[in-house]
């Protein structure tokens, strides 16, 4: 059995590093970025958010002052048993999560979607939000995605129902339409790292396209090859729009394309975007039966990609 | 594209030589604002609790700051996006006299106007770097703490060359990304028309 003190401590590092390291996949995105980039402006707009970036692990400091909304993703083993089960892994998380934002790892950023009322500690009503996956063995595997109200707000999360009729061509054209209009004047934080949901109903499909943006290794391709072109060709045409690094010209305008997919009905095609800003922060624990805690370098949500 | 350094509190002369596509550096003194001090103030009616004068730029910003040792101390900052406050923009650049406000993306064609009149510019952060940023901002002091709440208070900071910023919005009225629109749509066709896609494509309709 997986002790309390040992999951809730895992999970405040977690949420900690998450808020406050690049990942590894990602740093390697910016440096290729910042390699290729002929907009004098947008190098150094580039090569600036990366120093930051290195420096919020020295001074242990937010990557971005909007830390975003807190989300958890959970992938447990079948045979995992946790002291005070699963109730009490959403009320450690939720501890870890108040914890973090009175030591400043995460601002005070939740608030009563009427009212405004600020809790302060980032906890209310269905926040944090937390995803389960399951699989076999005893282990569990913790991820921590932080999703900024730039990425959220501006339209880079959207969704619609292509027809059968309009096929790859009709996905292409709203994805390449949506990220355009929610980009403008950096809108989203670009260069983004856009998650694609293809198929499902509108929330499987939104889920999948949020998981593609916030847990797909950056860098890394759909094993199908049909999604895999998506993907590339998508990668090839935003990054020829001319966007940038927050909307002012450049030549990167997104990180990464990640198409994931479901089977859909046979009346149409759900599609719905997801864009990560570019700091695209998540963290990820593993946590064996023997209360061993592992960092990894990536979240591990779709496999080995 | 010319680089500037300015010292607020802002003159009209200070802002009319900016243009867009410029990059500013700025120092003096400065508050912050979110929706809920525009919204408290502007449709609320309530009266801001200090003055302007003096203190003429605006960052659209909810900070991250924690008291130590009885000190205000600087954890983050970022400007947020100013787009989504046009409804309070051409209020705030007349009725605070403003000259300069800080913030991501752009405002919209109603606040861009009243800049013109009210000889007012808007600029726009190029990275996402607050450690670069965090050391060129002194905390002063804090308004509406307890009303708001600390991320939507209003913040004096004393800036001390802070920046890069790119000027968006300049005092003829003319918007930085509007031009970059233009191009980014030409691009958008052509990279539509590389995937095999009429750049005028019809979805069929479903609803």
């Amino acid at each position: 059995m997986i002790k309390t003190e040992v999951y809730e401590q895992a999970l405040f590092e977690t949420v900690k590093r998450g808020a406050t390291e690049i990942s590894a996949d990602v740093k390697e995105a910016f440096e290729a970025a910042i390699a290729r980039e002929s907009n004098p402006d947008a190098k150094k707009g580039l090569i600036a958010t990366l120093n930051s970036m290195e420096m919020s692990a020295k001074r242990e400091n937010p990557l971005c002052v909007d830390t975003g909304w807190p989300i958890f993703y959970f992938k447990v083993g079948n045979q995992c048993v946790l002291e005070g089960g699963f109730v009490e892994l959403e009320n450690a998380a939720r501890r870890a999560v108040a914890k973090a934002t009175e030591l400043g790892y995460l601002r005070a950023t939740m608030k009563h979607p009427l009212t405004g009322y600020d809790p302060g500690n980032n906890i209310g009503m269905n926040i944090p939000d937390f995803t389960y996956q399951f699989v076999d063995g005893d282990s569990i595997e913790i991820s921590y995605a932080a999703k900024g109200g730039g990425s959220e707000c501006f339209g880079g999360t959207r969704h619609r129902i292509v027809a059968f009729a309009d096929g790859i061509a009709g996905i292409e054209k709203f994805v390449i339409d949506s990220f355009v209009a929610s980009a403008r004047a950096g809108a989203v934080c670009p260069p983004s790292v856009l998650g694609i949901g293809i198929g499902g109903t509108a929330n499987v499909a939104a889920n999948l396209a949020k998981e593609a943006a916030c847990l797909r290794t950056v860098g890394s391709k759909h094993p199908d090859p049909m999604f895999a072109k998506i993907e590339e060709d998508l990668y090839k045409a935003l990054n020829s729009l001319g966007v940038g690094i927050l909307g002012a010209g450049g030549d990167t305008s997104v990180l990464a394309v990640n198409v994931e997919y479901a089977y859909t009905h046979i009346a149409g095609i759900a599609c719905a975007t997801s864009t990560n800003c570019m700091v695209a922060r998540r963290a990820s624990s593993r946590i064996d039966a023997n209360g061993k805690v592992t960092i990894m370098r990536s979240p591990n949500w779709f496999g080995d990609r | 594209m010319a680089e500037y350094h300015l010292t607020g509190p802002l003159t009209d002369a200070d802002v009319e030589k900016l243009n867009i596509g410029d990059m500013v550096y700025i120092s003096g003194e400065a508050f912050t604002c979110r929706s809920r001090l525009q919204k408290y103030i502007f449709d609320e009616k309530n009266v801001l609790p200090f003055s302007t004068a003096g203190r003429n730029i605006l960052i659209h910003n909810g900070p991250i700051v924690i008291k130590e040792n009885g000190q205000w101390r600087l954890v983050s900052f970022m400007p947020t996006s100013s787009i989504r406050f046009e409804k309070w923009g051409a209020q705030s650049v007349d009725q605070w006299d403003l000259k300069m406000i800080v913030g991501k993306t752009t405002m919209g064609k109603e606040t861009a106007q009243m800049m013109k009149e009210k000889k007012c510019v808007h600029v726009s952060p190029r990275s996402v770097s607050p450690n670069l940023w965090i050391d060129s901002i002194e905390v002063q002091d804090v308004y509406l703490y307890d009303e708001l709440g600390r991320i939507e208070a209003a913040w004096f900071f004393k800036l001390h060359e802070l920046g890069p910023f790119i000027v968006d919005i300049d005092t003829k009225g003319q918007n930085l990304f509007d031009r970059l629109d233009e191009q980014i749509s030409e691009n958008k066709d052509k990279a539509l028309q590389e995937l095999g896609i009429d750049p005028d494509f019809q979805f069929t309709k479903l609803y």
